[in-house]
């Protein structure tokens, strides 16, 4: 065996002092540049210090969430920012369902009806129809309202002012009529390519991925994050997916490779994460447009802004511009807020007897000459 | 910008490489990290970011094996030949050969565990779960013929594979037993010296270990070593416990060879929708060709 | 008056909701037919904790004393786990009963798990995912000390 001069102890000591030497400068520098947003954060937790990555930048890592109560689009009626008394009401109404929902059962009940039923809240019998779904003990959409810098809010969406999304483009709706009058050609249940991405298991409900990474109000609105000084890596609970974010200078792919959640490159801004993504795959959902009126051109750059603002929060800005499909951009923030628990394995399609369930059944209605249900995608 | 991160002490190079291929050139598998040429993190631990591969053919069979036809045969006039879904792909559904992975070349199946190994040869193409776009399970997700990125902070350790989009979040706080199995498992890892040892557990025994029918129960307990031997190497080894299938714990051990071409990266292979043909094609309204 | 603010301030909220994609959570009305209601009595043979969606296979005993085994879709696993499953919640044996929907392939033996619960009628799972009021804590503590999730 060959023993070499040098340690490994003595070549690491002189990494770290090759290193730290312009690394301290940075930290200094990222210190003087912290955003406002942060900063008021930074005053109000006044003991918390901002958790540093060994190079110097703030630690996003860890496991988070991003399930609210507060929808994209501000209701119409009301302010941007709500008060104490409208989100009392609107949390204590979530937990009055809840409530109902995990009350006790006749054990004697005899069938449900014929036809169906529903509960009369309406997200869950969104996601349940007729049938009922199953019991709500499996919902973890979100119990609150989300609040962002102090401000209780009434939307996700911030600009435009009005809290509402940019109608589509000329183009947009050009588009957009190409493509609906393409899918009319079939049957909502014709084939697995005519359901939606997150009954085939391909990608999850909505916007979880995106990029913008928005919640879905069901369950599982969870991200893992890792970061080293190339990369951030965030991990979608569903179905797994992650986004590599390349930190440097942008090194783009071809106009034609697409990847489902993008092409993302990162930067740091003082302490905050900006995030440039192009190339989302054209069958992406994004930003709940419905009903999938918007799928991603192949012009469109979202913009994420990541800050640390406390011990169990992550400010997440995104701006989505798409000038091909949109009248104009529209901007967001909402919290992202420590998950108390683990991510788990969402292996959807290996368990995915749902797809076959919905298929068989259609089939077997054709062959009876019966069909029950609504004509929905 | 390089695609690796460029985190050896350049200017004390030279020495040192010199030192660590003298070395490795005794090297035998098991030896240690050799010093100095070796990345580390500010934490002194070896850095093991990057986009890694293996090469050969342990996808295929982790056992020494001869090339062959196919992996399904049927009978033919003189010798076997390729079943017909496989006929069409001719030599690009042929079995490369392979030197194996297995060390002591065999694997210790129970008598019943090595009659469903070959029960698996002889329903592969019902079988095995790659073919359904399946999630690989531990050991296969590394030696899959698709690379995978390892993300290395002070604070975590995270896999994510080109193949299935699999990802592997190795916990290094355990948070104890799974509750629930899954096709990943759970992984827990920590650093022994300049080796990174992960313990996974918790699987549901529905992944294989390669496209040959070798196969595990969910009692596989799996516990591996990543030990960097030089800046674009790394020995792999894991040792496979399962009391339902092995008569004996047994091990594997290839290298892991780092992608180091500029624009190096991970692709994109969410193969879940190249495979609804495959498994809901009988279930069209009006079904393709059949 | 507070009630009905309520109802009011989150219909609204929940109409903007539901104009994401509704379609987002996969139709549970192409999958069982709402015209095929049933009613389930009998004891867990298996537990597939998988996603996107569990299943529960329940053996009931058939009229002529024959039984047959049918599967019971619940939702993901993974809020559960979160609300405190373990492997040792619904042991083999435990008997449930569900009412739900059969699906639309009548040849199925399998029906959504609109309500399951115990034959005492407790919710089949309460984990943590209480709401914090008062008495949620000894309610818990109450069904854990029946080995009860």
């Amino acid at each position: 065996m060959v023993t070499c001069a040098r340690t490994p102890l003595a070549d690491s000591r002189v990494f770290e002092v090759q290193r730290f030497g312009p690394l301290m400068l940075l930290a200094a520098a990222s210190m003087l540049a912290v955003t406002p947003s942060a900063m008021e954060a930074q005053q109000t937790n006044e003991r918390w210090v901002m958790p540093r990555t060994a190079d110097g930048h703030p630690d996003l890592q860890g496991s988070w969430s991003n399930a609210t109560m507060t929808p994209l689009v501000r209701p119409p009626g009301v302010g941007a920012v709500l008060t104490p008394d409208q989100v009392a009401a609107l949390e204590g109404g979530q937990q009055d369902f809840i409530r109902e929902q995990l009350a006790d059962s006749d054990p004697d009940r005899g069938l449900p009806p014929v036809g169906g039923e529903f509960t009369g809240n309406f997200l869950f019998d969104a996601g349940g129809g007729a049938v009922g779904g199953y019991n709500f003990f499996y919902i973890d959409g979100g119990d609150d309202i989300a609040v962002f810098n102090g401000e209780a809010r009434s939307s996700l969406i911030v600009d435009p002012t009005d809290g509402r999304r940019p109608p589509l483009s000329e183009e947009g709706r050009r588009r957009t009529g190409e493509r609906f009058a393409s899918q009319r050609q079939f049957g909502a249940y014709d084939n697995p390519e005519n359901r939606p991405l997150e009954e085939r298991c391909i990608m999850s409900f909505g916007s979880n991925g995106g990029p913008p990474m928005l919640p879905n109000y069901f369950y599982n609105n969870n991200y893992t994050i890792v970061q080293t000084a190339d990369y951030v890596m965030i991990m979608t609970e569903m179905v797994h997916d992650t986004r590599i974010i390349r930190l440097g200078t942008p090194d783009p792919l071809p106009a034609h490779i697409r990847p489902w959640l993008g092409d993302s490159w990162g930067r740091w801004q003082g302490d905050t994460l900006v995030v440039e993504t192009t190339n989302i795959h054209p069958e992406q959902n994004l930003a709940g447009y419905p009903p999938a009126a918007f799928k991603p051109s192949e012009n469109i750059k979202v913009t994420e802004r990541f800050t640390r603002a406390d011990e169990h929060t992550i400010n997440y800005e995104f701006t989505v511009d798409d000038p091909s499909m949109l009248s104009g951009p529209f901007s967001g923030e909402l919290p992202f807020k420590a998950l108390d628990g683990l991510v788990y394995e969402y292996a959807c399609h290996e368990g995915n007897y749902a797809l076959a369930n919905v298929l068989m059944g259609a089939r077997a209605q054709e062959r009876e000459g019966v069909s029950n249900q609504p004509d929905t995608r | 910008m390089n695609s690796r991160v460029s985190r050896s002490p350049r200017p004390l190079l030279g020495s040192a490489v010199i030192c660590a291929l003298a070395a490795a050139a005794f090297l035998p598998a098991t030896v240690q990290a050799q010093s100095g040429s070796v990345p580390r993190l500010a934490d002194g631990h070896p850095d093991i970011n990057g986009i890694w591969q293996a090469l050969g053919n342990a996808h295929w069979d982790i056992e020494p094996h001869t090339a062959r036809a196919a992996l399904a045969m049927q009978p033919g006039p003189v010798v076997p030949v390729p079943r017909q879904e496989i006929v069409a792909f001719g030599a690009v559904g042929s079995v490369p050969s392979g030197n194996g992975i297995v060390v002591g070349g065999e694997i210790p199946y129970l008598p019943a565990a090595l009659t469903m190994r070959n029960e698996n040869r002889e329903n592969w193409l019902d079988r095995d779960p790659e073919i359904k776009c399946y999630l690989p399970g531990v050991p296969r997700a590394n030696y899959m013929p698709y690379p995978f990125q390892v993300f290395q902070s002070e604070s975590k350790v995270f896999f994510v594979y080109e193949y299935a989009g699999a990802v592997r979040d190795i916990y290094l706080v355990d948070p104890g037993p799974a509750q629930v199995d899954t096709w990943m498992g759970q992984s827990v890892g920590r650093w022994d010296g300049d080796v990174f040892v992960v313990e996974a557990a918790g699987f549901n025994g529905s992944a294989w270990l390669d496209r040959s029918g070798n196969h595990f129960s969910a009692s596989l307990k799996v516990t591996e070593r990543y030990t960097m031997t030089g800046p674009d190497h790394m020995l792999y080894e894991a040792t496979l416990e399962d009391p339902n299938t092995f008569s004996r714990p047994w091990t594997i051990s290839l290298p892991l060879y780092r992608h180091v071409a500029e624009n190096a990266r991970l692709g994109q292979f969410k193969c879940v929708e190249f495979v609804e043909e495959l498994m809901y094609g009988h279930l069209r309204k009006n079904p393709v060709g059949r | 008056m507070r009630k009905i603010y309520t109802t009011l301030t989150l219909g609204a909220l929940a109409l903007v909701v539901a104009t994401i994609p509704l379609m987002a959570h996969h139709a549970f009305g192409a999958e069982f037919d709402k015209d095929a209601p049933l009613r389930l009595e009998g004891q867990i043979v298996k537990l597939e904790w998988v996603n996107p969606h569990s299943w529960i296979h329940l053996e009931i005993e058939a009229e002529d004393g024959s039984t047959e085994v049918w599967m019971v879709e619940g939702g993901t696993p993974n809020v559960l786990l979160r609300r405190g499953l373990t492997r040792d919640c619904l042991a083999p044996g435990t008997v449930l009963i569900v009412d739900g929907y059969q699906a639309k392939d009548h040849s199925l033996k399998r029906a959504n798990g609109r309500d399951v619960t115990f034959t005492d009628g407790t919710k089949m799972f309460m984990g943590s995912s209480g709401t914090g009021a008062p008495g949620d804590a000894e309610r818990l503590a109450a069904r854990q000390a029946r080995g009860r999730c």
